[in-house]
């Protein structure tokens, strides 16, 4: 049934002019904002209100999923440590709003830079390494900044750092603990533009760039892709948006300390990838959502959330391995098909 | 025809432990002409392709493209410079539609990274609009246009072994090295392929071809090489090679230790 | 950092730095030999290890009703005890390690080639067994009677020679010498060998691939649990992270020592097992699990095929 339901989605896209495109997205992009509006509807969560839960843990979650994406989905680079550029965004926010009086908006940029800057140490480190070396010096990264974290009184130790202050009120739009929505709708722009600039890549040359290193890296080398260098691309572009992820989520929680940022964020963005559909866009976001969701709908899920999406990687490995809604399969006759008429 | 050598394969030799895949192996490769490798299976003949498109780093020797040395260079820098391969065994993107896969190999030429791909600078949209002409005019040529927007692993074998001469093309060579082409086709789809090569030539690239079939061969080469246990036991017309005892020798003899 | 520390307990560093290295060595066998037979890392080897410290500190509460009171045990009954202990964790983590194999990598292995499928599906199982036991044990760390009495034997250069750690260095002896002897002289362990050296021509041949396979897990499992009874013994407590902890350090001592190769798990182990005290005194035990860390990506970057392997190529297991 999710086939036909990708299918037909993307028929509707395929014969749609420019405009009913336009129409389409510009109505697509329109109700998922109102979505605060269904406070207090069947939708609700028993324990968050449902206002929250959009912010955190769904639409954290999405971007961030979209971001680690492209690392595995994209280039099938096993990345085990994304919680780490999470992490350095969220402490960029702390650390900055501790000692300096930058507000959100000035701390993101910085929190993407250092974010990329530690994707790029990272993978220039790594990536000459194959696919399982590198999911384990990942993983090894991930906890290093964890522990390192932990054990820096500087940064607040096990107590993390507390009071970091919420964005100032932008457009008229008001950020702290009453208006969860605004939180929303910033992850919301967040997250529009990231599928943007993906779907830009994915069809030029970074994207098959990606496709041919995830297929077969040797042979992509041969036909004189610099496979080095557009991994390393691959891992700083996710490591941006897990950066923005962090400063977003810090600015909101208010608080942050290391246990927030361990091994168990990395598997679960993982599972959020791997059971929407490596690769495509639309399987991870409705992954994404679907697995952030359920756990705070349904209560007594939440404690053995990490056990289900264990048992989640298992099963779709098994018996579905191409996820939910499996990358595009491109038959149909697209430009150059019709070209050759 | 020139005598100008587009590669030169100077005192190579790759070891393996204690096996010595080439040994001591001169090669040249002149522009405009198709030369063959041929030897029995184990000679050495991938070798060849893997040291010259930087696989292996050889043991000893050098190699030179257009008279400079091809030492240190990257894998995907010595596509650029020039040389493409396809593989014995069909390694396309499988993934990937037709086009794609040439596509991918036409880049080697773009200047346009992520970050002009990100912001879709005017740069990146016409480098991008005359790859998807080039990609599309070289499936033309090879003659599987009709397959563009198919996914390489859909495809019927034989048109597979063609989308990767035309993926190889796609890197803008100058020189072509085509390992075992025609393996698998049968006598109709060989000659085909006979034109192509020919055809391939004619269209300005080297061409240094790894084959079985010796009537395809004798056929289109306009020099055959013969490697036997890594090293090289003739080199000359076909004509020529044909009839060189070692040659045969080679082939029918000692046929224990040929595997 | 103080590094008087270092050089007044050298000898006891040292020699607890060796009791931890056998026990890195019992695990990492789990790692190497899976690797050198499917080239994958058994991510869920750890977990191996978990469960089997559970086991062993089941086994005396449960079967012997001994309490986290109970006196210290003597003579023949500690034998027994401890022998028991030691099967049952043996046991159940020789046959957790086989299950794993069924489900995360036996069906994928004949469907399809793509290692992430697998890695993936292995980190699914490792996840699930983890939580399971949080779950069960409710996140509670689990104490294990002191059955044997650590009493010091000698002191030589300062360093108390405990009953437990020689207990657990000369057992890991014995077991990895059985294991040499097994690997090198029967038949099932010239399959292993076959297999590590060439997949596909040992299948030509006529190697059954998943009996050689199953063993291979089966006798990974049986060290890792081995590994958990000796980890109990010295350090008397589990939780259900334990193998993330260990499971880490030990495949870090496996790729230190060229992953793949039995004898190279050895040094890996040993080697792993003394700079991680040796560092621990000087930088503060809350630095010790990320030592593992560091050296692995350390190893990674400048020696790929370990300080003591032989190339990835030739000579494995």
């Amino acid at each position: 049934m999710s086939i036909n339901l990708r299918d037909s989605g993307a028929t509707l896209w395929a014969n749609a002019n420019k405009w009913q495109r336009y129409l389409i997205a510009g109505a697509v992009i329109l109700a998922v904002f109102a979505l605060p509006l269904l406070e207090g509807t069947f939708l609700n969560t028993p324990s968050t209100p449902f206002e929250m839960v959009l912010f955190y843990p769904i639409g954290v979650y999405v971007l961030m999923a979209l971001g680690l994406n492209v690392v595995v989905g994209k280039s099938g680079l096993l990345d085990l440590g994304y919680v780490a550029f999470y992490a350095v965004g969220a402490y960029t926010a702390g650390i900055l709003s501790m000692h300096t009086k930058l507000n959100t908006w000035e701390i993101l940029p910085i929190g993407i830079a250092l974010a990329m800057l530690s994707g790029l140490v990272l993978g220039a480190a790594v990536l000459r390494l194959r696919g399982d070396y590198l999911a384990i010096v990942t993983l090894g990264f991930g906890e290093i900044i964890r522990i390192t974290a932990l054990n820096t009184s500087a940064v607040g130790g096990a107590n993390g750092i507390t009071n970091i202050p919420n964005p100032p009120t932008t457009f008229g739009l008001k950020f702290d603990l009453d208006h969860p929505r605004s939180f929303y709708w910033i992850v919301l722009i967040l997250i529009i533009l990231t599928i943007l600039v993906i779907r830009g890549l994915s069809v030029r040359r970074p994207g098959r760039a990606w496709e041919s290193i995830r297929q077969d890296e040797d042979v992509a080398e041969l036909m004189g892709v610099n496979t080095y260098k557009y991994k390393l691309w691959a891992f700083i572009f996710g490591a941006s948006v897990g950066g923005a992820a962090g400063v977003l989520f810090a600015s909101k929680a208010m608080f942050i300390a290391p246990n927030i940022f361990s091994y168990n964020v990395s598997i679960l963005i993982l599972a959020f990838v791997v059971f929407g559909g490596m690769g495509n866009i639309w399987g991870v976001v409705v992954g994404a959502v679907l697995l952030s969701y359920i756990p705070e709908k349904i209560r007594f899920i939440s404690d053995a959330r990490m056990l289900i999406f264990g048992l989640v990687l298992i099963i779709m490995m098994n018996l579905r391995p191409d996820g939910l809604l499996p990358r595009k399969k491109r038959e149909k006759i697209g430009v150059a098909g019709e070209k050759s008429k | 025809m020139s005598n100008q050598p587009v590669l030169e394969l100077k005192n190579l030799t790759m070891q393996f432990g204690g096996v010595k895949a080439l040994n001591q192996v001169n090669l040249q490769v002149n522009r405009g002409e198709i030369c063959a490798l041929i030897g029995p299976n184990g000679a050495g003949k991938t070798t060849v392709f893997n040291v010259v498109t930087g696989v292996y780093v050889p043991t000893q020797g050098e190699i030179l493209f257009n008279g400079k040395s091809l030492k240190g260079k990257n894998r995907h820098n010595i596509t650029k410079m020039g040389i493409a391969r396809t593989f014995q065994n069909v390694r396309l993107f499988g993934e990937m539609t037709s086009l794609e896969n040439v596509l991918t190999a036409t880049d080697v030429h773009s200047k346009s990274g992520l970050i002009g791909s990100m912001f879709t600078t005017p740069r990146s949209r016409r480098e991008e609009r005359a790859g998807r002409e080039k990609a599309y005019e070289i499936l033309e040529f090879i003659g599987i246009d009709h397959r563009a927007d198919q996914l390489a692993k859909n495809l019927p074998y034989g048109d597979q072994r063609r989308l990767e001469i035309a993926r190889a093309m796609g890197t803008s060579p100058e020189i072509i090295l085509l390992d075992e082409p025609a393996a698998g086709f049968n006598p109709s789809e060989k000659k085909a392929l006979a034109e192509l090569i020919v055809k391939i030539r004619d269209r300005g690239y080297t061409v240094l071809l790894i084959e079985h079939d010796m009537s395809l061969i004798m056929g289109i080469s306009d020099r055959v090489a013969v490697l036997d246990f890594g090293e090289k036991i003739a080199d000359d017309l076909p004509s020529v090679v044909q009839n060189n005892p070692k040659v045969i020798e080679a082939y029918l003899g000692v046929p224990a230790d040929a595997s | 950092m103080d590094f008087s520390v270092l050089t007044d307990q050298f000898a006891s560093l040292t020699f607890d730095g060796i009791a931890l290295g056998f026990i890195y060595v019992l695990i990492a066998l789990g790692y190497t030999m899976v690797y050198g037979v499917l080239r994958l890392i058994n991510f869920a080897n750890s977990e191996v290890f978990m469960l089997g410290s559970f086991a062993t500190i089941l086994v005396s509460t449960k079967i012997f009703n001994y309490t986290i009171e109970s006196d210290p045990i003597t003579g023949f009954k500690l034998v027994y005890t401890l022998l028991a202990m030691l099967l049952g964790s043996m046991i159940v983590s020789g046959l957790v390690s086989v299950l794993i194999e069924i489900v995360a990598y036996r069906r994928l292995r004949s469907r399809t080639s793509n290692r992430l499928t697998s890695l993936i599906s292995a980190i699914g199982v490792s996840i699930v067994l983890t939580e399971g036991v949080r779950i069960a044990t409710s996140s509670a760390p689990m104490g294990s009677p002191r059955l044997l009495d650590k009493i010091t034997l000698v002191t030589i250069w300062g360093a108390d020679i405990r009953l437990d750690t020689l207990l657990v260095i000369v057992f890991a002896i014995i077991l990895l010498i059985t294991l040499d002897l097994f690997v090198n002289k029967s038949r099932l362990g010239k399959g292993i060998r076959a297999v590590s050296m060439d997949y596909d021509t040992s299948r030509l041949m006529g190697i059954n691939l998943n009996k050689v396979i199953s063993t291979t897990f089966l006798i990974g499992g049986l060290g890792t649990g081995a590994a958990a009874f000796f980890y109990i013994t010295v350090y008397e407590m589990t939780r259900f992270s334990i193998g993330f902890e260990l499971g880490l350090a030990a495949f870090t001592a496996a790729v230190l020592g060229g992953i793949g190769n039995i004898r190279g798990a050895f040094a890996g182990g040993i080697a792993l097992g003394l700079i991680e005290m040796y560092a621990s005194a000087v930088l503060g035990t809350q630095w010790r699990s990320i030592t593992a860390f560091v050296i692995l990506i350390l190893v990674l970057l400048f020696k790929p095929n370990g300080i003591f392997g032989e190339s990835l190529q030739q000579a494995r297991v």
